[in-house]
């Protein structure tokens, strides 16, 4: 028995090992005075001073957040109606063949939608800048908002509808009292996918960016092709951190939350 | 007084199922009443037409000499208890039984005495702050009961609400539903398919059964003049025969001739005699009116549930305090009262008129 735990920590320790090396490697070039990755030269801040005071880079990185939030937030609204709309089709194969559509955008490559979104933009004469990016970021967040929500209402108990309103609540009470409430916690991991989404894109946005905008994504890889500054490693540490804020905060959020109520089933009899 | 009226009420679904056909009743406030009927009866959609979750096909409801037949779940003034009580998850105890006080934008210092108060009605004082996920499934069936009944409707439902109690907890809540009805002094309406339970708190029984109402009095009236034999088979156990009228109080069954307590039905006609387990009783085979042979025998605890054949291969149940020698021949006692007798096909307007006639004729005798 203690001999397969050991294999099985081992061969843990191994894989996080492997896929957390490159990360650490970039970061620990990071501190290097040098130019390049090639040789650590001493300690240093300097990359990071610098990184600080590119304005440019600065600029895009508080846009990258800028988008990610708001693509995100409009995202998860749009989405969660959407969900709702969804569950709430009578007819099975209505349900299913929105659900594969849904699916499809889901699973086709970013190249595809973001040269579709770039041929739509320009038929329509819609300028890239960033509306245009916002609006993309928007449209391929939607589906995996829905798929997030959509299991906590397949889960929800509909008699807590009738219940809302045999209590006397009319139809905005019982959407905002006690669907709303019920599906949160959905709704939230849809947020959060949608903002990792966002934050990760380099296809789509490469697409539907014009002179004016460029993410963050975009922005390194255009420097990277110049040869790698070590400024960019600063810069990923930088955004390393900022993730693991994130999904600190995100564990903290959910952990809380099933603490509270540790149960499968929505309403009804909760064990 | 009259409070709910059912007038031919008929429910069918897209799919074409007829979930209720005609159904006419007529529920009195003050009273406790029980939908009873095996699964798929129709007695939940009963309950749904009456809160107001699902329309009728046809038929009108009446709440109070009012036509709601159209009026919204959240205009009635009558509340709901779900099966799996359907209590609000992010909200505490407290919260889901304000739901409704909150909704009707009542004041907070009304609010809270009134969830005090309905809380305790419940027995459930000092558990406000609780979340529902930390309560036990009885407790969870109490804040549902104090969240209907803080509303002060003036008829409450209850949808199968304690199934999903184990066996010793829905004991303890029967005595207490009945307590709480008593005490607030309004109409319930309790939907089971479990006899023991609607036989136990009621004042009335509507037995179900494919969309119809079957048999509707009290029950111990149902329990003893079953009208048709799903009645008599649903509510409690029963040994059936068919038989043959030969005159008034005398009918023939088991290749006998047995005096009977029933009248009214034409000489030779062919009916159905019930006998409920219990009034059988074991005696010497020279003293018993049937003669049988013990098969099998079980103990449930405080009978013994006895199977028995007699010498015309009908099977007989028997429940007895003392057990018997199995393959052993006894003799089973019944008195003329045990003896209830069913006419094939009987609507119960006929039953009770029939029963209204002879009943007469031996007054005037």
């Amino acid at each position: 028995m203690r001999n397969k735990h050991l294999i099985a920590r081992i061969y843990l320790s191994f894989t996080l090992v492997l896929l957390y090396v490159p990360i650490f490697y970039l970061i620990y070039f990071s501190f290097s005075s040098g130019k390049n990755m090639n040789k650590f030269e001493h300690f240093t801040f300097a990359h990071y001073q610098t990184l600080f005071q590119d304005n440019r880079l600065l600029a895009i990185f508080l846009e990258t957040i800028l988008l990610a939030l708001l693509s995100s937030l409009i995202a998860t609204i749009i989405g969660t109606f959407g969900a709702i709309a969804i569950s709430a089709m009578k007819k099975e194969a209505h349900k299913n063949t929105t659900l594969a559509l849904n699916n499809v955008l889901m699973v086709s490559p970013d190249v595809i939608i973001g040269a579709s979104f770039l041929i739509f933009f320009t038929a329509l004469g819609i300028g890239l800048n960033f509306g245009s990016v916002l609006l993309s970021h928007i449209a391929f967040s939607i589906p995996i908002v829905v798929l997030m929500v959509l299991p906590r209402l397949n889960e929800m108990d509909y008699s807590l509808i009738d219940a809302a309103r045999d209590l006397g609540a009319n139809s905005w009470q019982v959407f905002s009292h006690v669907l709303i409430p019920t599906i949160m916690p959905g709704i939230f991991s849809g947020l959060f996918m949608a903002l990792t989404y966002s934050l990760d894109d380099f296809a789509v946005t490469f697409f539907v960016t014009g002179n004016g905008f460029s993410t963050l994504s975009v922005e390194i890889y255009s420097r990277a092709r110049q040869g790698i500054d070590l400024e960019v490693n600063a810069l990923s540490t930088v955004m390393f951190l900022f993730v693991l804020l994130l999904v600190g905060i995100y564990y903290f959020i959910t952990t809380k939350k099933s603490r509270r109520k540790n149960h499968r089933v929505i309403g009804g009899l909760v064990k | 007084m009259d409070i709910i009226k059912l007038k031919h009420i008929t429910k069918q679904y897209d799919d074409g199922f007829v979930a209720l056909k005609n159904i006419n009743l007529t529920i009195e406030s003050g009273k406790f009443y029980s939908l009873l009927g095996p699964s798929g009866s129709g007695k939940s959609t009963i309950l749904r037409i009456i809160a107001g979750f699902s329309q009728p096909s046809s038929g009108q409801v009446f709440f109070d000499g009012k036509d709601i037949t159209d009026l919204d779940a959240a205009k009635r003034h009558i509340n709901t208890v779900f099966q799996n009580y359907a209590l609000f998850p992010h909200l505490n105890v407290f919260e889901n039984v304000a739901f409704g006080l909150k909704i009707k934008k009542q004041p907070m210092d009304k609010i809270k005495p009134a969830v005090k108060e309905a809380l305790h009605m419940v027995r459930l004082d000092g558990y406000a702050n609780r979340e529902i996920s930390e309560l036990s499934g009885g407790q969870q069936q109490r804040v549902a009961i104090a969240r209907a009944i803080v509303n002060e409707p003036k008829v409450l439902l209850l949808d199968e609400s304690l199934s999903a109690l184990d066996k010793r907890l829905r004991k303890d809540m029967q005595f207490e539903l009945r307590a709480i009805q008593k005490k607030l002094g309004i109409t319930f309406i309790f939907v089971t398919h479990d006899q023991e339970e609607a036989l136990s708190m009621s004042d009335e029984i509507f037995v179900l059964n494919d969309g119809m109402i079957q048999q509707s009095g009290s029950p111990v009236a149902i329990y003893d003049e079953p009208v048709n034999d799903f009645v008599a088979r649903f509510i409690g156990d029963s040994n059936i025969l068919s038989g043959r009228m030969i005159k008034d109080y005398e009918v023939e069954f088991a290749n006998n001739k047995f005096k009977c307590a029933d009248g009214g039905i034409k000489p030779n006609e062919k009916v159905e005699v019930v006998i409920r387990p219990e009034d059988l009783d074991i005696v010497a085979p020279e003293k018993g009116n049937i003669v049988v042979t013990a098969q099998t025998q079980l103990f449930l605890g405080d009978h013994f549930e006895i199977k028995a054949v007699d010498a015309n291969e009908n099977e007989w149940l028997i429940h007895s305090t003392n057990g018997v020698k199995l393959g052993e021949r006894v003799g089973l006692f019944f008195d003329p009262e045990d003896i209830h007798v069913m006419r094939l096909n009987e609507s119960q307007e006929d039953f009770d008129a029939r029963i209204e006639k002879y009943e007469g004729d031996e007054n005037e005798n």
